[in-house]
């Protein structure tokens, strides 16, 4: 009879947790997101990131130029940081740091290389840059992100967040096939 | 209290992007090359079981804070054309960059700044794109089971079925032979 040695696949070490009892860590962690985000509901509304990022701008313009930040308009809408939503970015710092601090995990590459175009730290800093420009202009363009439209959206079968998905996957997909990935 | 709640929210839904791998830019564009699916199966069991899980709360009579986003097509299609176009560049979304600061990646800094410039463009440019990209063909804050005129308990569920069976069949790393 063959036995079959068991060698673990070169994924095991990908994913930061190891697979628990055959179940694998996207299965585990994601039932524990799920319940996370309708509690999330109940408890004061859907999980979401990106209007922060506007939000802070006003806060610091309100301090800096008053006479400014009243006059914008998309600033006056989105209103104040002082919001559940605020605190759940913090929470995602913490978050990050104790997930890999409790799970005596080796600190990450500093900047991690993706493309074959980041041939420099400088050029990585850059391409994070310019990908970070790109994603919080289009989520405040479609009013959501990851977090806020796919995740909640579809979570609350918004038809708005299945387009939003579909145009985020398919460019996503195409851009990432174009560019070269690092050697 | 509130308050309170989102930063337990923030608190787990990071430790569980950190743990998935979705905080590093590698993991992100091996998902969007179609390497390695774990994270976009991470998400399709997180919206499946969020979904009916928050539907059936509702239909309990549960007090829930549901906030649908509008449709307004044009908007909403190109904003996630130009979202895709920098999640695949950079391997970050608005979450996943601040994680990676918490973990210690130093390029997710870059990313947050180029998110506020981003931000910051958009505000500027709000005058100009709200009539011309948000108010036309703006359905308002629609759902699909309303479209079809189906209970959002049913759909919910037929959601998570079909999302639960898809991330079940398909391999995680569809280039490699499938394990015994």
């Amino acid at each position: 009879m063959a036995t079959r040695t068991a060698s673990p696949p070169a994924s095991a070490s990908r994913s930061a947790a190891r697979t628990v009892g055959g179940i694998p860590p996207w299965a585990s962690l994601g039932v524990l997101f799920g319940v996370t985000s309708a509690l999330s509901i109940l408890a004061f509304g859907p999980i979401g990131v990106s209007g922060t990022y506007p939000r802070a701008i006003g806060s610091v313009a309100r301090a800096i130029a008053p006479g400014w930040a009243a006059n914008e308009g998309y600033l006056v809408k989105m209103g104040s940081v002082v919001t559940p939503e605020s605190l759940l970015v913090v929470g995602l710092l913490l978050g990050g740091f104790l997930a890999r601090r409790l799970g005596h995990q080796p600190r990450p590459v500093a900047a991690e290389v993706v493309h074959a175009v980041e041939r420099t730290p400088g050029r990585r800093y850059l391409t994070a840059f310019l990908g970070g420009f790109l994603i919080l202009f289009g989520a405040r363009l479609a009013g959501g992100c990851t977090s806020g439209h796919i995740i909640s959206g579809i979570t609350q079968l918004a038809a708005s967040s299945f387009i939003f998905a579909a145009a985020v996957f398919g460019a996503g997909i195409l851009t990432a096939k174009l560019i070269r990935p690092r050697a | 209290m509130t308050l309170f709640y989102g930063l337990l929210v923030g608190v787990a839904m990071g430790a569980f992007i950190q743990r998935v791998g979705a905080s590093s830019p590698a993991m992100i564009l091996e998902n969007l090359r179609l390497k390695d699916l774990s994270v976009i199966k991470f998400m399709a069991t997180t919206i499946a079981v969020g979904s009916i899980l928050a539907y059936l709360l509702a239909a309990g009579g549960a007090p829930m804070h549901f906030d649908i986003k509008p449709t307004y097509v044009i908007g909403v299609a190109l904003g996630g054309l130009v979202f895709g176009v920098g999640f695949a560049l950079g391997g970050y979304c608005p979450g996943t960059c601040v994680v990676g600061i918490g973990e210690g990646r130093k390029d997710a800094w870059a990313a947050i700044a180029g998110g506020v410039a981003g931000a910051f463009v958009f505000t500027l440019l709000w005058p100009v794109l709200e009539p011309a990209l948000i108010k036309p063909f703006n359905y308002g804050k629609v759902t699909v089971p309303q479209l079809l005129g189906a209970s959002p308990v049913v759909a919910a569920a037929v959601l998570a079925a079909v999302f639960l069976t898809i991330v079940t069949l398909l391999p995680t790393r569809p280039g490699e032979a499938p394990r015994g």
